[in-house]
């Protein structure tokens, strides 16, 4: 309760918190506010916003209704957003956990491979991996998720290596448990925090790597995502812009949602911040 | 403001019919010489030698490297560019062609009959995608001397063909470079092409440029005018709309501009947007079959997705003036070939389609869908894509669920024509002044698996195979009508491909440009005579 009311004091927090309930409220009513398939031909192409009250936001370049993109799209950028955060989360958590909890040539071994990952620019892994494995909304979710893995598997292994000599971890090995038990039982409960606080960033970075993807054409070209509707807005950006801005701003405003609400979970989480 | 496509359509079209061309006083004006000409590459291709592959892809580049024999001038008609002159024998079996004297290689040696037999014989016959079937019935090429080249044929080859041809499937490779070095397909000469035209090539950076430079020794006196020409890799269509403005690229050859910029650009006077010298390459947008599905193999199936489309609500509203109704593999402006009958045309009707869908044994399943089918849309041309999405759209809405899959230019000719990993292919059929030119191979059986825009569905048709024969050696042009009108009859029954829309390349060139669009392959051809105004 205490960190309900910690996390409400914070206005940022509360904004964020609003406009992603706002994000899901479209994703969850797409299917009853735009029963058609949002990719189907609606009418006639590049229809201005608010020229036509049958399409509020207009037509793209291939005459599909806009806003039943967007709320369509909101589902896809949470789906991507939110899967492969878990990917990557649960990725970093185990590589982390391991190589924090064992140290020596174990520590020495993963965090090589962490590194190897950091050194390679995570769009350009991700172009190489679209490239290879096909963008089907699959891959690309799951790609996103094997990109963005390496930061959250450093903080674990941080937290770990804070954690594990500590009196709760010393008595649990006394009594016997097994490391299986100790690391996911006891040690990692206590490292979450951090991880589930950075889990938001992961979320917004996913979001977005998707959108570039799609504006360079290589998303998925068969679901209706913002990125794809941005990059159609591409061939028509000089004159009909509002193709390619109307899902900028629905990125932006999920993406501000979610960092936003990351940042207010950290300040609610952390104890230092309390008394401010 | 509030421009609407269709609005910006028509701006376009009033631009074309205007700006014909731009009627300056170019009779008071001295060419200039030097300068750097940009051009937009929009799609990069596998390799550069126009003797290996015919596409504007190619040409746009090897077109200014290489030469072929004959070119068209400005009234369409053939003139020699490395062939000085031609004669057919009575029984249209030997075609003898005089080559001009005193021509070399960028290399410096000289270019003789030996590289037109070795590039006849080993390229055009062989690989070269339209030329497999063109030079089908080539048995020899005999130099009897250095200037002399005789093809001979084992039926006869009509002269007014070969010279219609030549143009585009004409380009010689210098054979010193070729022979006994290996594949030829594999050849590095291929990316760093040698010819005796114009310009030299000076580099390839894959994805971003090419550059070839002025050849002091070119054999026509006081040409080239231009320093350089740069190739710009700018696979983005808006992108090389900006620059153009910012004056970093002179010309967009192919419509390779979205429909809106070039609305856009043809308001502008630094540009001048128009149709002309394009008129020898009329295209039409395919979709092509695969006939490995069994679902496409069926004609019903293939009948039902043609009527599915509503090409002309697609032409009005994506497309406009510079697009009409394909009637079938001959665009309308070949006057000499068009027939009076183009045989069946599956206007829209989605009630008839679902039935044929239903007949042919594809219930809808869960969902309402029948069964998916991958399509691959060319990279080239927002028309292209408008038209993959267009499909998908119409397909739906019979229960046949579309899965785009977008390739990059390399990418789509590999997959479609070399893997034949695709079921629906959209993309342009160019037709080139005779069917016998580059439409007949996209229905002749047996070609070359990999050669590019050739039959590779899977589909063999004994009858369309024979009408292509006899039509590509008739000598009496009025017969060869007729088995061509027989033919787009033939194709449109059996529908391999179906070509819904016909339309003419659009080009954006810079005002400083001079003596440009001046020939029906101006974009293709070796721009000897173009220069930059100050």
């Amino acid at each position: 309760m205490d960190l309900v009311k910690l996390y409400f004091r914070s206005p940022p927090a509360v904004i964020g918190l609003v406009l992603l309930i706002l994000v899901l409220v479209m994703a969850a009513s797409a299917d009853f506010l735009y029963p058609r398939d949002p990719l189907a031909l609606a009418g006639r192409p590049l229809i201005w916003p608010f020229s036509n009250p049958r399409f509020l936001l207009g037509t793209d370049n291939s005459g599909r209704d806009i806003a039943a993109q967007i709320f369509h799209g909101a589902r896809i950028s949470l789906l991507i957003g939110g899967v492969a955060t878990a990917i990557s989360i649960m990725i970093g958590i185990t590589i982390g956990a391991l190589a924090g909890y064992y140290g020596a040539y174990v520590d020495t071994a993963l965090m090589r491979v962490t590194e190897a990952f950091q050194t390679l620019p995570n769009f350009l892994l991700l172009l190489v991996l679209v490239a290879v494995f096909g963008s089907t909304i699959t891959t690309v979710t799951v790609a996103i998720g094997i990109v963005s893995w390496p930061a959250s598997a450093r903080l674990t292994r941080a937290e770990f290596l804070s954690l594990r000599n500590r009196e709760f971890v010393q008595a649990g090995r006394t009594l016997g448990l097994r490391d299986i038990r100790l690391i996911f039982g006891e040690i990692l409960p206590n490292a979450l925090p951090p991880v589930i606080v950075y889990a938001s960033v992961v979320m917004a970075i996913a979001i977005l790597l998707e959108s570039a993807l799609a504006f360079l054409k290589l998303s998925d070209p068969n679901v209706a995502s913002w990125g794809n509707l941005i990059g159609a807005g591409r061939d028509v950006l000089r004159v009909q812009w509002y193709v390619s801005a109307i899902p900028g701003i629905a990125i932006l405003v999920t993406v501000l949602a979610v960092s936003l609400v990351g940042q207010g979970l950290n300040d609610a989480l952390n104890p230092r911040l309390k008394s401010r | 403001m509030d421009m609407t496509r269709r609005a910006a359509l028509k701006t376009s079209a009033a631009i074309a019919s205007s700006v014909l061309f731009p009627m300056r006083s170019f009779a008071q004006e001295t060419p200039r010489k030097g300068g750097v000409f940009t051009v937009h590459y929009g799609a990069e291709q596998r390799q550069l030698n126009p003797s290996l592959q015919a596409s504007t892809g190619v040409y746009i580049i090897g077109g200014k490297i290489q030469e072929q024999l004959v070119d068209l001038d400005a009234k369409g008609q053939p003139v020699g560019v490395l062939a000085e002159s031609w004669e057919a024998s009575p029984d249209g079996k030997t075609i003898t062609f005089k080559l001009r004297p005193g021509v070399t290689w960028h290399d410096g040696k000289p270019f003789t009959s030996a590289d037109v037999q070795f590039t006849a014989m080993e390229m055009w016959k062989k690989i070269l995608n339209y030329g497999t079937t063109l030079q089908l019935f080539l048995t020899a090429v005999d130099t009897p001397d250095p200037l002399t080249a005789v093809f001979r044929y084992e039926r006869p080859m009509p002269l007014n063909l070969l010279l219609r041809a030549l143009p585009d499937l004409g380009y010689v490779s210098p054979r010193h470079l070729y022979e006994g070095k290996g594949d030829i397909r594999q050849n590095p000469v291929n990316l760093a092409p040698v010819g005796t035209g114009p310009f030299k090539f000076v580099q390839y950076e894959r994805g971003q440029h090419v550059i070839a430079e002025r050849n002091a020794n070119y054999w026509r006196a006081n040409a080239p005018y231009l320093d350089r020409i740069v190739w710009r890799v700018v696979t983005d269509r808006a992108a090389a709309a900006a620059q153009m403005e910012a004056g970093q690229i002179h010309y967009s050859p192919f419509s390779g501009l979205t429909i809106s910029d070039s609305a856009r650009l043809g308001k502008d006077p630094r540009f001048i947007v128009s149709t002309k010298g394009n008129e020898g390459n009329a295209r039409t947008n395919t979709i092509e079959f695969n006939f490995r599905r069994k679902e496409l193999a069926d004609i019903r199936v293939r009948r039902a997705i043609a009527h599915a489309l509503d090409i002309p609500f697609f032409i009005e509203n994506f497309l406009g003036d510079f697009a009409k109704r394909g009637t079938g593999p001959i665009p309308s402006v070949s006057t000499d070939f068009y027939p009076a009958d183009n045989g069946p045309q599956y206007p829209f009707d989605k009630k008839l389609a679902a039935k044929l869908l239903d007949e042919a044994g594809f219930k809808p399943g869960a969902g309402g869908t029948r069964f998916s089918l991958r399509l691959l849309p060319a990279p080239w041309g927002e028309d292209v894509s408008l038209f993959a999405t267009f499909i998908q759209q119409s397909l739906a809405d019979v229960g046949i669920k579309v899965d785009i899959v977008r390739t990059d230019g390399g990418g789509f000719l590999k997959q479609v024509y070399d893997d034949h990993a695709f079921d629906l292919a959209t993309g342009w059929h160019q037709y080139r002044n005779d069917p016998a030119v580059s439409t007949t191979v996209w229905y002749r059986s047996g070609q070359p698996k990999g050669a590019p825009w050739t039959n590779q569905w899977d589909w063999t048709d004994p009858t369309i195979d024979k009408i292509i024969d006899d039509a590509a050696t008739e000598v009496d042009a009025a017969k060869r009508k007729a088995l061509y009108g027989d033919f787009v009859r033939r194709a449109n029954t059996e529908l391999p491909i179906w070509t819904p829309i016909e339309q003419i390349f659009l080009t954006a060139i810079s005002a400083k440009a001079r003596n440009h669009s001046n020939t029906p392959r101006w974009g293709s051809s070796s721009w000897h005579d173009l220069w930059l105004a100050e």
